[in-house]
């Protein structure tokens, strides 16, 4: 290290970038690259920031390849704050495997937590947990340690385990106020709230009750039939039939279960299922074509039986049946959802995260917009979509993963 | 060149409240370290710190026998080590990509990290007498009993070598385990080194091997 890349690093530390840049902003050698972009990052030159650190870690070369190394975890951290899913998995893991290699556990250990980050939040949370669990945590800053137990919260948030996501959660407060950056502890303390905030609301056919996580928890452990209308799925204990590609039959479903034990009315499965207004002998022909698939598709969970004004379910080994559903119900609430973090993401960022098609993300970013809903700034690649934080608004049972199967 | 492992005798430290070591100079009784706002100084024999002087100090530290010498940004200041004062600044021979410095028979030698080299300075004017090349990024720099060497770190490895003062040519290379990388270096005159441990707070004490270590 020399004189003025010691003195910028330790401005940076100081969070101080003006002065780092005072130092190092003319010179074009690897390491004033590197603190070039990472002072660019902390100035919230996010585009600018990343091409001083790939320009740097080229600079760094074959020769000096751990250095290289650190400029693509830098790099990685500064995709994963802007909400840039989209980079490579193989450039981190690559790096993370150099740093290990030569023993700077503390830079492999965050490479490794912030690989957790991304697949948390493109909901692959067998795999983020795999990650974690190989974690040296021992070895983590105080700063990523905050960072790695929310994603340890996230996962069993995800996975509906209140008591891990309640210890996570306290472990995570505890590394923010000892690492003592505001941001961080505003982000644990928001995350401290999505865990407290109604996770799903359960509904019957006489009234609808905010469920918490623990309550949402206890109920996937009963018998009960479960509706579930957060990932369009129908369970009971382990088993489970996922309508997500068969709407129709999922609004039929979902009628039926809101009316148990009674029966639902034609007219009310018709207007649920194909927003018929009124029923005509092609509808009800048509309903009892779809009546015959759910029972086939939910046979081993539960029976449809006719009644003299329409179907009721009949549950098997179980006598109780439950709906539940988003919390806030809305057009595009998945979407919402996610840039509720505050954060502003990118369309196909938000496409990955939820598992769709980029087309249909802009599809409902351009109806959300059209309802003034959600906001966007950039143009091209560089263009990012936010939303005006709805306080509260949860975001756990929200997100594409796969909860329930386990 | 010859190469052998360096022998770790003493490590001082981790010091409280400091990120890491950029220069190490030795008056003859204390150890001083520059650690970016300050200057401390240690007792060898009992690791106890001294003194501590404020003065900005990113990289390396001096002593001509009554004054310490200190870089910070692109300046070498001339420091009083018992009051801090600065009694006099010399632009850095490298712009501010100074590493290592030290003093001998009336000149400072400077390293200039990336630039592999080391620098010969006129302590008055700053004014350049002369440049060495070396082939690795340079960090300390010490003179003892006529032997230049000088420290490197390199991508998390590190050694001390001994260089011919005329031709650049290493003729002893000392290697630090992987990892421990050594930034500023000065030597006590006797078979010690002081060496300052890169991002970690602490000093070590390595073995400087005789002359006939380096023959044999």
């Amino acid at each position: 290290m020399d004189s003025l890349i010691v003195a910028a690093a330790r401005a940076l530390s100081l969070g101080d970038p003006l002065a780092a840049l005072k130092r190092v902003g003319l010179r074009e050698d690897a390491p004033s690259l590197a603190l070039r972009g990472i002072a660019m990052a902390q100035l919230g030159d996010v585009a600018r920031a990343r091409a001083l650190l790939r320009s740097a870690a080229r600079a760094f070369g074959s020769r000096e390849p751990v250095a290289r190394a650190r400029c693509v975890v830098a790099e990685a951290e500064i995709a994963l704050v802007s909400r840039d899913l989209g980079w490579a998995m193989d450039a981190l893991d690559g790096a993370r495997a150099v740093l290990e290699a030569s023993g700077d556990r503390v830079n492999a250990a965050h490479a490794r937590y912030l690989g957790a980050r991304r697949l948390l939040l493109i909901g692959q949370l067998d795999e983020a947990e795999r990650r974690l669990d190989g974690l040296d945590a021992g070895a983590l800053r105080p700063s990523s340690r905050a960072g790695c137990w929310l994603v340890a919260a996230g996962i069993a948030m995800r996975r509906v385990r209140t008591k891990p996501a309640r210890a996570a959660l306290d472990r995570a407060a505890r590394a923010a106020r000892e690492a003592g950056i505001p941001a961080l502890i505003a982000e644990v303390e928001r995350t401290v709230r999505a865990f407290e905030a109604p996770a799903a609301r359960l509904v019957s056919r006489d009234r609808e009750r905010l469920l918490g996580l623990g309550a949402v928890e206890a109920l996937l452990a009963s018998d009960a039939l479960i509706v579930d209308a957060c990932r369009n799925v129908a369970r009971r204990g382990s088993d489970r039939v996922s309508l997500a590609s068969r709407p129709v039959l999922f609004a039929l479903l979902r009628a039926l279960a809101e009316a148990w034990p009674g029966d639902a009315p034609r007219e009310t499965l018709l207007r649920r299922a194909f927003g018929a207004r009124h029923a005509d002998d092609s509808h009800r022909a048509r309903l009892r074509v779809e009546i015959a698939r759910l029972r086939e598709e939910i046979g081993p969970l539960a029976g449809l039986t006719a009644t003299k004004r329409g179907f009721a379910l009949q549950p098997v080994a179980t006598e109780t049946v439950a709906v539940l559903a988003p919390p806030v119900e809305s057009d595009h609430a998945q979407v919402l959802a996610l840039l509720a973090d505050g954060e502003a993401w990118s369309s196909s960022a938000l496409a990955l995260a939820l598992g769709v098609s980029p087309r249909t993300v802009q599809r409902a970013l351009d109806a959300l917009a059209g309802a003034g809903k959600v906001e966007s700034f950039g143009r091209g690649r560089a263009r990012r979509w936010t939303a005006p934080q709805i306080p509260g608004f949860p975001t756990s049972l929200l997100l594409p993963a796969s909860t329930f199967n386990r | 060149m010859k190469k052998i492992a360096a022998e770790i005798l003493r490590e001082y430290g981790p010091f409280p409240g400091v990120d890491g070591v950029n220069g190490v100079s030795f008056d003859g009784r204390r150890v001083w370290f520059a650690s970016g706002d300050t200057l401390s100084a240690f007792d060898p024999d009992s690791g106890e710190t001294l003194r501590t002087l404020d003065v900005a100090s990113d990289a390396g530290t001096a002593f001509d026998g009554t004054y310490l010498y200190q870089i910070a940004d692109a300046v070498i200041r001339k420091i009083d080590p018992e009051t801090g004062d600065i009694l006099h600044t010399i632009p850095a021979p490298g712009n501010g990509g100074d590493s290592g410095l030290a003093w001998a028979e009336g000149t400072l030698w400077v390293g200039e990290h990336r630039s592999c080299r080391i620098h010969q300075v006129d302590p008055d004017t700053g004014e350049i007498l002369r440049s060495i090349e070396s082939d690795r990024f340079v960090t300390g720099v010490t003179w003892v009993d006529g032997e230049l060497w000088h420290g490197t770190w390199q991508d998390n490895e590190s050694d001390i070598r001994r260089i011919d003062p005329r031709t650049g040519e290493v003729l002893l290379s000392v290697e630090m385990p992987s990892g421990d990388g050594v930034s500023g270096l000065e030597s006590d005159g006797g078979d010690r080194f002081f060496c300052g441990g890169g991002d970690r707070a602490i000093v070590r004490a390595v073995s400087r091997p005789r002359t006939a270590d380096a023959e044999r």
